[in-house]
């Protein structure tokens, strides 16, 4: 008989869900998610606050500038109206969840690791009828779910201040993209929550390891895209180079031909990190970048597939890499 | 008894002895280092792309018949090219020093030994400036690699001269990236003083550095958290509206990294002109002020220090 049909364990998912139950119930006993939550959504809310007041502020700039223009008995033609995209709005947001988002996915990480550690009841937990995936299951399920939840309040929030703010409301098409967003969102934060709870469940002090996963962070969220960012050329001066030299896009093309190579490694080194990938992605199909501003989903989504693909890869393969690893009981202490 | 010998000398020298020790410390201390020595490459690397780049459209624009403007590298002060420090420095560079802080105090709370301290014949105050000193030690180490890095890269890199003055620009601004790290690490260490858990002690002045980071800059900027992490994008000009107004002149003297940014931009001559700080103190001074502030709750917090609780509470 295979060990399938001699193990009911194996066969009974409920110590997973089990254990993904308590982590949950834990988690939103000691407020902790409710307080990383919050930050997040509070910075999240000062980013779509400030960004509406700013257009709010260009608007009223072009309308004096036009209102002057017309005064004088000229077309307005010669000044550009600003561009509105509610969704555009949402650009602060998603890059807060890009960058404290996974830094809250770190802490999440860490705790549901950490926290058997601390009580040393690891333990006595692995003495119970159950398999160690499914220990580490339970736990990166309860964690992603939270994640997921978190997300959901801060986005669901924000959709609806983005709603009443900007008077012309949002349709089923602007839902669908921001759902779509808040699922890509999960599997980013995942990533971040499963290399920290990875690290915290075998190194053998659980607060170096925080700090590595930080030091991961650093690297991939904040270090790699701005090495990618500097070297590029319009970001070395005000303005960007081209403005500055008076000259049109299909020039720039050409001249840049020539920087083939450099803008290959640029490119490389952005795109070695789940945050650019994330960033792509989500810009895209918010029309936060200008580009893909009016057009309609299908198309930017077949078009961004590799960067999705990408994202749900890096947590898949960590999270299968969560399950793989065996659990080591005397590592598993309070150190 | 020699001042090598004081209380407080021995403090410093065994906490900083220790701390050296963590590999913790020691991986985000060479990510420091490292991203210093990138700093320095990218400075050089982009602004050489500019250059190409320019030479290029130039013979474009030459063969095309139409005027060649001049070039913007020329107008880029060589200091300039350490632009990208000023980055890592806010980046890695206070988690770096907040991490030392923690570290300092909390490794002393971890491993039980603070009633141990207790019972040797010295005071409070003696603790206090030890630890104090040690934080300002490793901070200044950690400066020093960074000043030498900048010098060794201004003296290989064949095409680039400094004048006295932008010699002495340079050293403040490695004055300016200590009093920063410093303020970090002071926060490190009162809040690992203070809280009443590890993980507390540590997520609080994280938390502080986030907010400072990446939403201070919004609220009296406009400015996203990614345009905070470039050079030349960190340095916009805010929404001339009222909201902005009143955002900068009440959060602008509390958003140290905006302080710390345009201090860098300043002394290391890329800030754009007609554009200033949103602060209505100077940046420099801002920088000294918050220093002071943090030294003050870091000596207050290890001055109350228990010494009769060995481990944390929870």
């Amino acid at each position: 008989m295979s060990d399938l049909t001699l193990n009911p364990v194996l066969l009974n998912p409920s110590p997973v869900r089990t254990i993904a139950a308590k982590d949950i119930r834990d988690a939103l006993r000691d407020r902790f998610i409710l307080i990383v939550t919050g930050f997040l959504g509070l910075a999240a809310l000062v980013a779509l606050v400030t960004g509406a007041i700013a257009l709010r502020g260009d608007v009223a700039t072009y309308e004096a500038a036009k209102a002057s223009l017309l005064a004088l008995g000229k077309s307005a033609d010669a000044i550009k109206a600003p561009e509105f995209y509610p969704l555009r709005l949402l650009r602060g947001a998603i890059e807060q969840i890009e960058i404290i988002g996974a830094a809250i996915a770190i802490l999440i990480g860490y705790r549901s690791a950490a926290s058997e550690r601390g009580r040393q009841t690891l333990s006595l937990m692995l003495t119970r009828p159950m398999r160690r995936w499914q220990f580490v299951a339970g736990k990166a399920l309860a964690g992603i779910g939270l994640l997921a939840g978190g997300l959901a309040l801060v986005l669901g929030g924000l959709t609806l201040i983005l709603h009443l703010l900007s008077g012309i409301g949002l349709g089923v098409d602007d839902l669908l993209r921001i759902t779509i967003v808040w699922g890509v969102s999960v599997a980013y934060t995942a990533c971040f929550f499963l290399v920290s709870f990875i690290l915290s469940l075998h190194m053998k002090n659980p607060s170096h390891a925080l700090l590595v996963a930080f030091a991961v962070w650093l690297t991939l969220v904040l270090v790699a895209p701005q090495i990618g960012d500097t070297l590029d050329p319009d970001n070395q001066v005000a303005g960007g180079v081209f403005k500055q030299l008076n000259i049109a896009k299909p020039d720039q093309v050409e001249i840049m031909k020539s920087f083939a190579t450099f803008e290959t490694v640029r490119d490389g080194i952005e795109q070695a990190s789940v945050t650019k990938h994330f960033e792509r992605f989500t810009f895209a199909v918010l029309g936060i970048k200008a580009t893909y501003a009016g057009l309609p989903l299908g198309p930017i989504l077949i078009e961004m597939l590799g960067n999705l693909i990408w994202i749900f890869l890096t947590s898949l393969g960590l999270g299968a890499l969560a399950l793989a690893l065996p659990l080591n009981p005397d590592r598993l202490a309070k150190a | 008894m020699s001042d090598v010998t004081s209380p407080g000398w021995l403090i410093a020298r065994q906490s900083a002895r220790f701390v050296l020790r963590e590999s913790t410390v020691a991986l985000l201390s060479l990510m420091f280092v490292v991203l210093v020595l990138i700093s320095a490459w990218l400075g050089w690397s982009a602004t050489s792309t500019v250059n190409h780049i320019y030479l290029d459209a130039a013979a474009f624009l030459q063969s095309a018949g139409q005027p060649v403007p001049t070039n913007p590298v020329l107008d880029i002060s060589p200091l300039s090219l350490m632009r990208n420090m000023s980055v890592y420095v806010a980046l890695i560079g206070a988690l770096s020093a907040i991490v030392i802080g923690n570290r300092l105090v909390g490794l002393d709370r971890k491993a039980g030994v603070l009633p141990l301290i207790g019972i040797r014949p010295l005071g409070r105050n003696a603790y206090a400036g030890g630890k104090i000193a040690a934080l300002a030690g490793l901070i200044l180490g950690l400066a020093a690699v960074a000043s030498a890095v900048a010098v060794a890269t201004f003296l290989v890199l064949p095409a680039v001269t400094l004048t006295g003055l932008q010699w002495a620009q340079l050293a403040g601004f490695m004055g300016v990236t200590t009093l920063y790290m410093g303020f970090f690490g002071l926060i490190g260490l009162a809040a690992g003083a203070a809280a009443r858990s590890e993980t507390v002690g540590l997520l609080l002045p994280v938390t502080l550095w986030l907010t400072l980071t990446f939403i201070f800059p919004q609220l009296t900027a406009n400015l996203n958290p990614t345009a905070a992490i470039n050079p030349i994008s960190a340095l916009a000009v805010p929404p001339d509206t009222t909201f902005f107004h009143w955002a900068a002149r009440l959060l602008g003297p509390f958003s140290l990294a905006d302080a710390y940014k345009f201090a860098s931009a300043g002394l290391l001559d890329y800030l754009p002109p007609g554009i200033t700080s949103p602060s209505f103190i100077p940046p420099v001074i801002n920088l000294i002020l918050a220093a002071g502030f943090a030294l003050a709750i870091a000596w207050r917090a290890l001055t109350r220090l228990s010494m009769a609780q060995g481990d944390y509470n929870v």
